[in-house]
């Protein structure tokens, strides 16, 4: 089930309200919120994508009891070498099964949905455990719920053990929860609905064939409209899985903080897709590996799993070491130096590398991805006789230039800025106004997602397939 | 009052807000959101609940989702829940009208382009000429058994030949134009019309089909190729005929890979000299009666069979008409320019026999069903599910078959006054040996009709199918009601 239908927003999730608010004790709270988080995960899938969830639950919640309970010992060093190993190979043996599989397309075709993100939940859950940064859970309800929850449980954010814990047992829903998490949801919601789903047929229409045709301005102008459609669409879902955590008393971890505004390519990372970076960064940068090229060998390693993370396609190994290379780069020239290059220059030369990453990340067929190089880079005009610019591109553009405009303007941090000063300000009228308008405007939102719902459905979001 | 005063003191000044005013004003404004929101979701829960359901949609043309099947074995592939959520979601009450408003909300995207909008930017010339071979790799994504254009490959980037566009006022000359949906949308006369741009193909499927076809049957038989070209080839602008192929060219190309003993006929010089005519629908990715006519009387001429002029029908038309192409593109500029479906109604006297796909036979009615205005195309024979038995007041002793996509459906009226009896068959679903039914049927002229699309795409991959498939046809009886006569107006289909 995706959070942009109808099905979702006006049957289950009512529903949902009514049962987990009727409930009094956080005991049953907790059995509801349960309850509704299978339904939702089973809801749509084959059966026996229940089995590696429940499993994998199980195993971790008793090995990590394991583990603590001999750590230091040869017996704890087993069992959590043991748990990791299980819940790296169950992840990879799901996520690129389909390579092994001739006349299978999709490498991650038998993925069932959320795993990348609930393994990626159990080996933090395992380690910090081990590591002594939480204790293990005794009450094996309140680690399946920690697990399953469903806001987060299909595209993330890769929620931290440590930042749900006390939750898990104590948490109250105030009318400021319910406030701020319905309002996040709505703009999760309409950054998904009316932004990101608005964005994609642009990009089918172009990239959805062979690109040899494709202008050079054309292919600037369609991969940034991609570039803000992941954005969004990943976002947006997430601002929703956010929104309803709050609504549920849970305070779920940021996952993006505008990452278009950032001025390096190190800084991208430390606003894009949070979660995963610092899961790596956590639990895979500071290995004990590689002796004196430990540096080198660790960032290529975390940069090949960011890479492989996303799937097993090659462009997406690609993608992840295209970062990582930069990022190199950006460490060998140094913080310092970095910071004294102008400010437009040090944007362009980020917004660049980015959106042509996410050109790799797009194009899964080697041949188009070259074309695509091609394009963007300026040389089609000679290999191709390509134009630079060509009337279908500047249709499109005029006839969506306000859709991405705005989503320009959305992605960079104007409208939190002005949120602050509304939240911060001093002036009765600007503060109780700022806020009436800023409901008002969500509420409208929320009837524009309504209607476009109602007419069409709703992408899945990108991130279901990793 | 005391709260007031306080509220009234930290107004515009610089001093900071009393906590206690704070949080009071935050109460507020959460309590007036939720008093707004939550009713508003409560409220639109119970829309979608208890108000009836849509069951067609007339934008889009289509049955929407039906509550699905529960069974153990769709339960546990999670096909039965996937269905239950595509239910809810795609029969949202009055989903019409909200289509229609998220069209018009989407019109806000961007700039429509306006009568000053001269055109695009510079000439992209990016036109590349392209050989057969890799014509037909392009072009067995263009097209695929779905009929219209949301189901086949949009060409947005270049199209790959040289063109040679029949010149007709439309074609000539340059238009406000822009791209929706991976169509073309144009203003020529003063209202939009959508369409369809052809990306080429070797039509080589096609062309295998009809010369096995040709060495299967006796040479009394008589073959005939006469593909229907599609709106783009006469209406679009010279500033968009960089991204467009010449159909007549690919219609000779395939015609050059017919063996002898098969007839082609290429109907685009004939139409194009009536472009300014309503030859082809402006909202529909369908040619108007009027040019299905066109292309009727050249292949009588070739048939060598009499043809009546339009006196010998009577005209009628469906006004406010708008057609598939509304829900292809989005657009609302195409919803608020509907046209006239005008159709003719032959004056002869005929009766129509309808049969399952197998040939058996289920009722006898007219060739014109009753139609709802918004798919008026549809009133020919009610669509293409059906094979249908013309018998004419023609005494000649020429029985035509016409195996045709849904272009072909627009020419058999005109065929009355043309053929003793009339089959047609539509090839994507005909279930009946093709060679088995000439020969059973008696049939002397074997028409292929059908789009641009079909001829090069995936549809063409049917005709082979209609060669080799097992289907034999069975015996025939009917109850023959009596022949319509001066019909003028279309009557209802009871099935």
């Amino acid at each position: 089930m995706q959070f942009s239908s109808l099905f979702f927003l006006f049957f289950f999730l009512p529903i949902c309200l009514i049962c987990y608010f009727a409930a009094k004790k956080i005991q049953t709270k907790n059995v509801v919120l349960i309850a509704f988080s299978l339904v939702f995960y089973a809801w749509g899938c084959p059966w026996w994508t229940m089995i590696p969830l429940l499993g994998s639950t199980v195993f971790n919640w008793a090995i990590a009891k394991a583990a603590v309970k001999n750590r230091g010992a040869v017996a704890g060093k087993i069992a959590i070498g043991v748990g990791v190993a299980v819940n790296v190979a169950l992840l990879m043996s799901f996520k690129y099964v389909g390579v092994f599989i001739p006349g299978t397309t999709d490498p991650s075709a038998f993925l069932p949905v959320g795993m990348s993100f609930y393994t990626f939940q159990s080996i933090s859950y395992l380690l910090d455990c081990y590591w002594e940064k939480s204790k293990p859970q005794e009450d094996f309800s309140k680690f399946l719920l920690y697990i399953t929850v469903f806001p987060q449980m299909s595209a993330g954010p890769i929620v931290r053990y440590g930042s749900v814990e006390k939750a898990l047992s104590d948490r109250r829903t105030t009318a400021v929860d319910l406030y701020e998490g319905a309002l996040r949801a709505m703009v999760g919601l309409a950054k998904k609905v009316i932004i990101a789903d608005s964005l994609l047929p642009i990009v089918d229409s172009f990239f959805g064939k062979d690109v040899a045709g494709m202008s050079v301005l054309g292919t600037w102008y369609v991969v940034i409209v991609y570039s803000l459609y992941v954005y969004f669409d990943f976002s947006g879902y997430t601002d929703v899985a956010l929104g309803l955590g709050r609504v549920f008393g849970f305070r779920f971890d940021e996952n993006f903080r505008h990452p278009f505004a950032c001025k390096t390519i190190s800084e991208f990372w430390q606003r894009w897709h949070i979660s995963l970076g610092s899961f790596f960064r956590d639990y895979l940068l500071y290995l004990p590996i590689g002796g004196k090229v430990h540096k080198y060998l660790n960032l290529f390693l975390v940069w090949f799993c960011t890479g492989m993370w996303h799937g097993a396609t090659f462009n997406y190994i690609l993608w992840g070491l295209y970062f990582g290379a930069f990022i190199l780069l950006e460490q060998q020239i140094g913080k310092k130096r970095l910071k004294k290059w102008p400010v437009v220059l040090t944007h362009l030369y980020s917004k660049a590398v980015i959106i042509i990453g996410f050109g790799i990340f797009y194009f899964k067929d080697f041949g188009q991805l070259g074309q695509f190089f091609l394009n963007i880079t300026g040389l089609s005009l000679i290999t191709n006789g390509a134009p630079i610019a060509d009337p279908v591109t500047w249709s499109s553009l005029t006839g969506n230039l306000f859709l991405v405009a705005a989503a320009i303007l959305c992605s960079l941090p104007i409208l939190p800025a002005l949120k602050e000063r509304v939240q911060n300000s001093n002036n009765t009228l600007v503060y109780t106004g700022g806020r009436v308008i800023a409901s008002a405007a969500c509420v409208a939102m929320l009837v524009i997602c309504c209607i476009l719902l109602a007419s069409a459905n709703s992408a899945p979001n990108l991130y279901f397939a990793f | 009052m005391a709260q007031r005063d306080t509220t009234t003191e930290s107004r515009g000044s610089k001093k900071p807000m009393d906590p206690k005013v704070r949080k009071r004003l935050e109460r507020q404004t959460i309590a007036l959101t939720l008093i707004v929101v939550v009713p508003f979701l409560c409220l639109l829960t119970l829309f979608l609940l208890v108000f009836p359901r849509s069951t067609v949609s007339q934008i889009e043309k289509r049955d929407l989702a039906t509550f699905p099947a529960l069974s153990l074995e769709s339960l546990l592939s999670g096909e039965f829940t996937r269905g239950v959520t595509e239910f809810y979601d795609d029969t949202v009450p009055f989903r019409d009208a909200f289509k229609n408003m998220g069209n018009q909300f989407k019109g806000l995207f961007g700039f429509a382009p306006s009568e000053d909008d001269i055109r695009f930017v510079d000439s992209p010339a990016i036109v590349k000429p392209k050989n057969d071979a890799t014509a037909d790799t392009a072009t067995t994504t263009a097209a695929t058994t779905v009929e219209g254009a949301a189901s086949r490959q949009k060409s947005t980037t270049a199209a790959a030949t040289t063109t040679t566009v029949p010149v007709n006022p439309y074609t000539k000359e340059e238009a406000e134009t822009n791209w929706s949906n991976g169509l073309i949308v144009v203003k020529q006369d003063g209202h939009y019309r959508a369409m369809e741009l052809f990306g080429g193909g070797g039509g080589t499927a096609y062309a295998d089909a009809l010369n096995a076809l040709r060495a299967s049957i006796g040479a009394n038989v008589r073959i005939y190729s006469m593909p229907a070209p599609l709106a783009s080839e006469f209406y679009t602008p010279l500033n968009a005929q960089d991204y467009t192929v010449s159909q007549s060219d690919c219609f000779n190309g395939v015609a050059a890979k017919l063996n002898g003993g098969i007839t082609a006929i290429n109907v685009c010089g004939a139409l194009s000299a009536h472009a300014s005519e309503p030859i082809y629908c402006r909202t529909d990715h369908h040619w108007q009666p009027l040019g299905a006519y066109y292309a009727a009387a050249e292949f009588a001429k070739a048939a060598g069979v009499p043809f009546a002029d339009l006196s010998a029908y009577t005209q009628g038309a469906n006004s406010g008409f708008v057609g598939t192409m509304y829900a292809f593109t989005d657009d609302s500029r195409i919803l608020n320019d509907p046209e006239d479906f005008v159709y003719y109604v032959p004056k002869a006297s005929y009766t129509a026999d309808y049969y399952d796909l197998s040939f058996l036979y289920e009722y006898t009615d007219d060739l014109f069903a009753e139609v709802d205005t918004d798919n008026s195309y549809l009133m020919f024979m009610g669509g293409d599910s059906r094979v249908v038995q013309v018998n004419t007041g023609v005494k000649n002793g020429r029985t035509l078959l016409v195996i045709k996509d849904s272009y072909g459906n627009a020419e058999i009226p005109f065929y009355t006054s043309s053929f003793e009896t009339i089959y047609v068959a539509d090839m994507r679903y005909f279930e009946c040996n093709l060679v088995d039914f000439i020969n059973k049927r008696e049939v002397t002229d074997v028409l292929f009709t059908m789009s641009a699309f079909s001829l090069v795409g995936d549809n063409a991959d049917h005709l082979s199918a209609l060669l080799s498939q097992s289907g034999t046809v069975p015996a025939v009886t009917t109850t023959t009601l009596p022949p319509t006569t001066d019909a003028t107006e279309p009557t209802k289909i009871t099935e």
